[in-house]
């Protein structure tokens, strides 16, 4: 039996910098007191959007029949959209008794067979890193037989969150993919986009206007991404991590290696997407590029602003609070602020220290950053009079019984609100809510309860 | 009966239905009042089926995590990780009852849950549920067992008036509800095991809990083998049965395969005259009897030049074929996401186990698919009609009120897909979905 002390003290590695100031050190999660994704979704993540290439879950069921088809990553691959499909070697008892390496070769086969993808993820799994397949030999052997990448990605769940998977996604593209290729012609103005992955769309937001200004979006990691593209990623000149931080040691490693800089920035509201193309025209370097790039903005933002005219009238003198996490907290803070609609408090429970800065500056010395969201919101909710809560689902109750209307900015999004036209988005779906008579109906008291 | 194959060739899955054990658990404690699951592994486990079911029924769904790590993958028995997650859960709400089922991984590693339930002093039931082995059916069917055999006082006393449904997991909440209320039509008092019916029907609450809220209660789980009569419906609740039945051997067990159409309705009408002793049943039972009889006759033009395609859970997929056939639609392929007995019972030119590339491969010459939420995708590249039944099912609200058995669901399923597959005919369904890609 497992000696208790031995593996708390293996969890709080006393060394470890954070180890002060957080709670749970090394980011171990706490039995029967945590939720979120594990590594391997977040692997999943950050590579499931390359269309062009299998990705093949070797492990037991679970793993991928309850996650496919779940992330709406949109591609204009022209060829059949693989991140919408499943492969899984689904391992029964007598691979686990006998290993599954056998069974892996024999998938690979069956996916090049029948699928010809310019490259095949193959990510472990908790049971198959636990027995021990070694997905190393098995990819080497696969990518010598067919003369495609083969990747393997070590990110079994146990070994943390998510955010960690997609660090380990990223590792992965980094060993197996960048630098493999050399690109047919490069440019000044060449990019590549990381951390990016084309939720509903939110890349197209802002692409298109990149285009326009001559900046070429070498490759991406890995919204809308090609596996023949970021195989040339080390021919880039930059590097935009869009998404704040899963994806940072990537980014150094590859200035490390290719001396390749990087920025970080959002694409979330007016204010957000100007800074962010002008921080890239700025770090091209490029007077002319800058000039052009400050010409556009003017142009999106006169643009946006005739457009979101009516919608300010209607948000005139309404607030809002914010509950969701990361970079969100701020960059839809700032996005509502565009739209005229005064953001009373934001939660900062799952934003780093730098994001909860960020939050500070945005909402300005009044605004309420919530350590507790749950608890807190339903009476900021009432002492700031707020019309408006944007969360996830579960705060769902917290507007019904409080009769403000409510906006689903976590899973439920169905619409890309990034770039400036993604801002109109959101001011729809707001519009809507606010109109919506459906929480007034919902809090009705039955004619048996009056 | 036609072609049978009980076993996949392919070395993998492409575009699975099949879901896994621990998932089929974590939903049969769903069905308790106050009960929070505790799935043993790691973290992705319980976070893919949380987000999963919450999709699925548009509802806040209690799960809880042992959080296993690379560290207690290897050195824990499974003592550390339990043991302190029922301490953190019962810190923050007092469930009624913990629900601990295994993972592959905990499988893997080998943990022995049983010594390690036995040190924890809180209602607990455990159950092993490898997701290497069998699928949701069984993982809901073992959690009900589990159930019985470590929470049913055993006794010889037999009440008459009480039933116990055991229902199969692809039933949804609104069919628990109506064959309780059927069954409790002759007479009778009526509980269910697991029972969906009062805890993920999407009732609006007073508040939202952090635990399962509805749902059977632990101290009448305690009682059930009192019930004069058990009543399963699905194969895969064959072995919850004689657990029960080894409780008290004097109470009277019905198996019927599934619960739809006619001929199955019919059944289950003519055991409850036997048992009541009454001539006929409620004036409404037989008005819905007529009704189904005339949906058969109205549905069949259509459905009589229809071939089908039916995928999902063998149970489920055993009552929706037979439907089907009643009306003379033509299943040309049933496709089951593992083995069953009832692969041999479904009236189809070809039964096989397997996923949706097999479906892709064989609808050429089907007009419908019968399937979940991942039929969406194939049937938009193959233009078919789509009738949308079985877990997941994201793309449509009100999944835990779709009612397809008895005479009364059977009705509304014929209409619902003679109208689909005459949609499809006149070429609504083509015409739609070439308009579709064009935009994109």
């Amino acid at each position: 039996m497992a000696d208790k002390p031995k593996i708390r003290e293996l969890l709080d590695e006393s060394a470890c910098a954070h180890n002060k100031s957080k709670q749970s050190p090394c980011n171990a999660p706490t039995p029967g007191a945590t939720s979120g994704g594990c590594a391997f979704e977040g692997a999943q993540i950050s590579l499931f959007p390359y269309a062009d290439a299998a990705h093949l879950v070797h492990g037991p069921i679970t793993c991928l029949g309850a996650s496919w088809e779940t992330r709406a990553t949109k591609t204009s691959y022209p060829g059949r959209d693989l991140t919408q499909m499943g492969f899984t070697t689904d391992i029964s008892t007598s691979d686990v008794v006998f290993g599954g390496e056998k069974k892996l070769l024999s998938a690979i086969d069956y996916i090049m067979a029948h699928y010809t993808p310019e490259a095949v993820f193959v990510y472990a799994t908790c049971v198959t890193a636990l027995i021990g397949d070694d997905i190393d030999a098995v990819c080497r052997h696969a990518a010598e037989k067919y003369g495609v990448p083969m990747v393997p990605v070590h990110a079994p769940g146990f070994v943390g969150s998510k955010n960690l998977g997609s660090r380990i996604g990223g590792e992965a593209a980094l060993a197996h993919l960048i630098g493999t290729k050399e690109p047919e012609t490069t440019t000044p103005f060449d990019i590549n986009l990381i951390g990016e992955y084309n939720v509903t769309g939110d890349l197209w937001q802002y692409s298109p206007l990149l285009g326009e200004l001559g900046i070429r979006i070498l490759s991406t990691l890995s919204g809308d991404g090609r596996i023949k593209e970021i195989r040339t990623a080390h021919r880039a000149r930059l590097n935009v991590i869009v998404c704040a931080k899963s994806l940072i040691s990537l980014t150094r490693k590859m200035e490390e290696r290719y001396g390749i800089p990087t920025i970080s920035l959002s694409f979330y509201g007016k204010r957000d997407t100007s800074a962010g193309l002008l921080a890239i025209a700025e770090a091209l370097g490029d007077e002319g590029l800058i000039e052009r790039t400050k010409a556009l903005i003017a142009r999106e933002e006169a643009r946006l602003d005739g457009k979101l005219q009516p919608y300010r009238e209607l948000f005139k003198g309404k607030k809002a609070v914010l509950n969701t996490g990361g970079n969100k907290t701020w960059s839809i803070a700032s996005a509502l602020q565009d739209l005229g609609i005064e953001v009373v408090a934001t939660a900062v429970k799952k934003a780093t220290e730098a994001d909860r800065q960020k939050a500070r500056e945005t909402l300005g010395e009044a605004g309420v950053l919530m350590m507790n969201p749950g608890a807190e919101q339903a009476k900021i909710i009432d002492d700031t009079g707020a019309h408006l809560l944007l969360a996830g689902g579960r705060s769902l109750y917290t507007a019904i019984k409080k009769g403000i209307a409510f906006a689903d900015v976590n899973q439920e999004k169905k619409k890309s609100y990034g770039g400036y036209d993604g801002l109109l988005n959101l001011a729809e779906d707001l519009k809507n809510a606010l109109e919506n008579p459906v929480f007034e109906n919902v809090a009705r008291r039955a004619p048996w309860e009056k | 009966m036609g072609e049978v194959s009980h076993r996949s060739i392919k070395p993998l899955q492409v575009n699975p239905i099949k879901l896994s054990e621990p998932m089929g658990a974590t939903l049969a404690f769903l069905g308790v009042d106050g009960c929070m699951p505790l799935m043993h592994g790691a973290l992705g486990c319980t976070s893919f089926a949380k987000v999963y079911y919450t999709r699925h029924f548009a509802e806040p769904i209690a799960i809880q995590t042992t959080a296993v790590t690379d560290v207690t993958a290897i050195l824990d028995g499974g003592d550390y990780s339990i043991v302190e997650a029922v301490k953190n859960i019962t810190r923050k709400v007092t469930p009624s009852l913990i629900g601990l089922h295994t993972t592959g991984l905990t499988e893997t590693k080998g943990d022995d849950i049983r010594q390690v339930a036995s040190q924890i002093d809180f209602p607990l039931v455990w159950v092993n549920t490898p997701d290497y082995e069998g699928g949701l059916e069984s993982g809901w069917g073992k959690a009900t067992r589990a159930m019985i055999e470590q929470l049913v006082e055993p006794t010889e006393a037999i009440d008459d008036s009480k039933v116990l449904l055991l229902p199969h997991v692809s039933l949804t909440p609104i069919e628990v509800e109506k064959i309780k209320e059927f069954i409790a039509s002759f007479g009778y008092e009526v509980l269910a095991l697991p029972d969906l019916s009062t805890s993920l029907d999407g009732h609006l609450g007073e508040k939202q809990a952090a635990l399962s809220s509805g749902g059977i209660r632990v101290e009448e789980i305690r009682g059930l083998a009192e019930a004069g009569m058990v009543i399963s419906v699905g194969d895969s609740m064959l072995p919850s049965a004689a657990a029960l039945q080894k409780k008290n051997p004097f109470l009277r067990h019905h198996h019927f395969p599934h619960l739809q159409g006619l001929a199955a309705t019919d059944a289950l009408v003519e055991l409850l005259l036997q048992e009541t002793g009454l001539s006929r049943p409620h004036p409404a039972i037989v008005r819905w009897r007529a009704r189904l009889q005339d949906a058969l006759l109205d549905s069949h033009f259509s459905l009589g030049q229809t071939r089908i395609l039916v995928a999902g859970e063998p149970d489920q997929i055993a009552g929706l074929c037979a439907s089907l056939h009643e009306a003379g639609g033509r299943v040309a392929v049933a496709i089951s996401t593992v083995d069953s007995p009832q692969l041999e019972r479904i009236p189809a030119a070809r039964v096989l186990v397997g996923d949706l590339e097999d479906a892709e491969a064989l609808c050429g010459a089907c007009d419908l698919l019968v399937t979940n939420g991942h039929g969406e995708a194939l049937a938009h590249r193959c233009c078919k009609a789509l009738v949308l039944r079985g877990f997941p099912n994201w793309e449509e609200v009100g999944n835990q009120l779709k009612n397809d058995v008895l005479y009364e669901g059977g009705a509304y399923f014929l209409f619902e897909c003679a109208n689909a597959a005459t949609a499809a005919r006149e070429g609504h369904v083509g015409s739609d979905r070439s308009d579709q890609k064009k935009e994109e």
